[in-house]
């Protein structure tokens, strides 16, 4: 028994650390997640841009629901009339993680519009204060910077490849934790959903291998990985600013 | 302790879900067809394969054997339409028919539009495809499809036969996924080189980044056509279109465009079915910035079409080796001068002959057959 105990750990090992045995999404699985991942997307993009205060529309609720209503509907239309049909063609779908970051602001912004407590420092715009969700943010600017590496073969490991392999799944999950761990003590819903948003996309990725089958690409697109460089770089200078 | 045991559920379930790691790829040797002593060998016979109506150009040739029992001895996939990268690109293919000797009119299979609206995205083009037998007899096509921007923004499309019979006039396509092979938006991944079958009903199938830089990466499918995984090729950053070779059942080679001024013939090695790949020096052979064909022809003897030239495709040889790093040319295929255009060669075994497709001008799929001498 005790001498079989090490190769079976050698061998949940290798397999744990295999990148040869990847799971991919159903076909339908990929064709619901491309258009539910872009109506969300598109819907937060609506109400983010009627919401500015130069558009006129900042205090007009009703045009700034019915844009986003209108662009996530816009998102299933089938075939070349459909947003779906462009933005896969240039950009496939949106990470897990961006879906569900944009959900969730998008039900942020809801429950300020119905008069609501918004949950304290969740802003999309730059981190009003230091933490584990910046940290957070931090870690994924860096991963997508080895992804980018790694896409022109500059890295001396196949990161992208790692992806495929139940460890990068563990990592994901452990990382994706620790703002709620480190953050117990301080503003404990805005880590909460940090975690809540990583940890969705790792089950989502779990149970259902969206989007791609690959990890990486479940809780970071390139677009996600711009986003949060500009609102790091808006946050290191407010942080500056206020010190 | 609560972030250990929830992300060590998370990768529980994860686990319970997959396969257990498929062994050490093992290649099967050449066809039993193969012509062993590739010295020998003399053409049969050559011509050109009937274009689709109203195409004017076809370009990147790919030939499949098929099994012995079926009328056709072998299916070339190309690309046609009116012209490289045109709107109306689309996958041609034609069989060479085993009654009548000849090839049949050539069919369209793949249309760009009609794969978008089942995929539920785009494709912008559509340019080289590469086919493959599974272990069940369905057909699968590897399409380069590009997304916004030219070649350099290109995935590659996976296909699999939705049609019960694969003779031409039934064969049809359904899209089985883009294949996952990059982070960034999933480009810039091209395919153009036949696959080497496994004796697992596998394959290792090659394909290549080109987006600025160039390398080769290699994908393995199992006996369904389900991804296995990608492994990078070489080091190297000019190297494309590899063209795998096997020496042994885990020993293979990878010849491989060079897009240097220049260039040679690159080679990169695997003697462990695949998993480590190591760069080779240089062939003595020259390399116009063109693609190569590699095939096996039995134990120590690996043929290999390619242009011998630095600077013109005006050219097409077929050389021999016995190690892959020393070649002798066998015959020239083709001996034109510029701006004449033999390019993007494709071999395959059937029917106990060598069969050579390649692009003649950009505007026909030319080919030839090479038998033992009697």
């Amino acid at each position: 028994m005790s001498a079989q105990m090490p190769s079976l750990v050698n061998g949940w090992l290798a397999q744990a650390l295999a990148t040869d045995s990847p799971l991919l999404p159903s076909h339908s699985a990929m064709q619901i997640w491309l258009h539910l991942g872009w109506s969300v997307v598109l819907a937060w993009l609506g109400l983010r841009l009627t919401a500015r205060p130069t558009t006129g529309w900042a205090h007009n609720k009703q045009v700034q629901w019915l844009v986003v209503l209108g662009l996530a509907a816009w998102a299933w239309l089938p075939g070349p009339s459909g947003a779906t049909y462009w933005l896969g063609l240039a950009f496939q779908a949106p990470s897990a993680t961006s879906v569900f970051l944009c959900a969730a602001l998008l039900v942020v912004r809801w429950r300020a519009a119905d008069g609501a407590n918004v949950t304290p420092g969740f802003s999309e715009s730059a981190p009003s204060s230091r933490g584990p969700a910046l940290w957070l943010s931090w870690l994924a600017a860096l991963l997508g910077w080895a992804l980018l590496l790694d896409s022109f073969a500059a890295l001396p490991v196949q990161l992208y490849a790692f992806g495929f392999s139940p460890a990068a799944v563990f990592l994901v999950a452990v990382v994706g934790l620790l703002p709620w761990v480190f953050g117990c003590y301080t503003a404990r819903d805005r880590h909460l959903i940090a975690s809540g948003v990583v940890l969705s996309a790792a089950l989502v990725f779990v149970v259902w291998r969206l989007p791609t089958g690959n990890v990486w690409d479940a809780v970071l697109d390139p677009w996600l990985w711009v986003a949060l460089q500009v609102y790091l770089v808006r946050g290191f200078f407010r942080l500056a600013t206020h010190a | 302790m609560t972030v250990l045991l929830v992300a060590g559920a998370l990768v529980w379930l994860d686990m319970a879900q997959r396969a257990s790691n498929p062994a050490l790829a093992r290649a099967v040797g050449p066809d039993a067809s193969a012509v062993q002593n590739a010295a020998g060998l003399v053409e049969q016979d050559r011509g050109t394969i009937p274009m689709p109506d109203g195409m004017a150009a076809a370009h990147a040739s790919n030939l499949l054997a098929m099994p012995a029992n079926h009328a056709a001895a072998l299916t070339a996939f190309w690309f046609a339409g009116d012209r490289e990268s045109a709107a109306n690109v689309q996958i041609a293919a034609s069989q060479f028919d085993r009654i009548t000797q000849r090839w049949t009119a050539a069919r369209l299979v793949v249309d760009r539009f009609a794969m978008g609206e089942k995929l539920g995205f785009g494709l912008r083009r559509l340019g080289n495809p590469v086919a493959w037998t599974d272990g069940g007899g369905r057909m699968h096509l590897f399409v380069v499809a590009t997304g916004w921007g030219g070649w350099a923004a290109s995935r590659v499309l996976h296909l699999r036969q939705s049609s019960a019979d694969n003779s031409l006039g039934e064969l049809m396509f359904e899209p089985v996924r883009v294949l996952p092979l990059s982070w960034l938006w999933n480009t810039s991944h091209l395919v153009r080189n036949a696959p080497i079958a496994l004796d697992d009903g596998g394959m290792v199938l090659p394909v290549y980044f080109e987006l600025g830089i160039k390398y080769p990466v290699a994908l393995r499918f199992d006996r369904d056509g389900a991804f296995q995984g990608l492994t990078r090729m070489s080091q190297r950053t000019h190297l494309l279109q590899p063209s795998l070779v096997a020496q042994s059942s885990q020993q293979w080679l990878a010849l491989m465009r060079d897009v240097r001024p220049n260039g040679k013939i690159a080679v990169a090695q695997t003697v462990d079915g695949g998993r480590h790949w190591a760069d080779l020096p240089d062939l003595a052979l020259d390399n116009p910035d063109a693609a190569v064909a590699a095939i096996a022809a039995g134990a120590g003897n690996l043929l290999l079409v390619h242009n011998p030239s630095v600077s013109s495709r005006s050219a097409l040889d077929l050389s021999r080796s016995s190690d892959g790093l020393q070649w002798t040319r066998v015959q020239a295929l083709e001996q034109g001068a510029p701006p004449a255009e033999f390019s993007y060669p494709a071999m395959a075994w059937a029917d106990g002959s060598l069969w050579v497709s390649y692009t003649a001008g950009r505007k026909r799929i030319a080919w030839q057959r090479f038998g033992a001498k009697p």
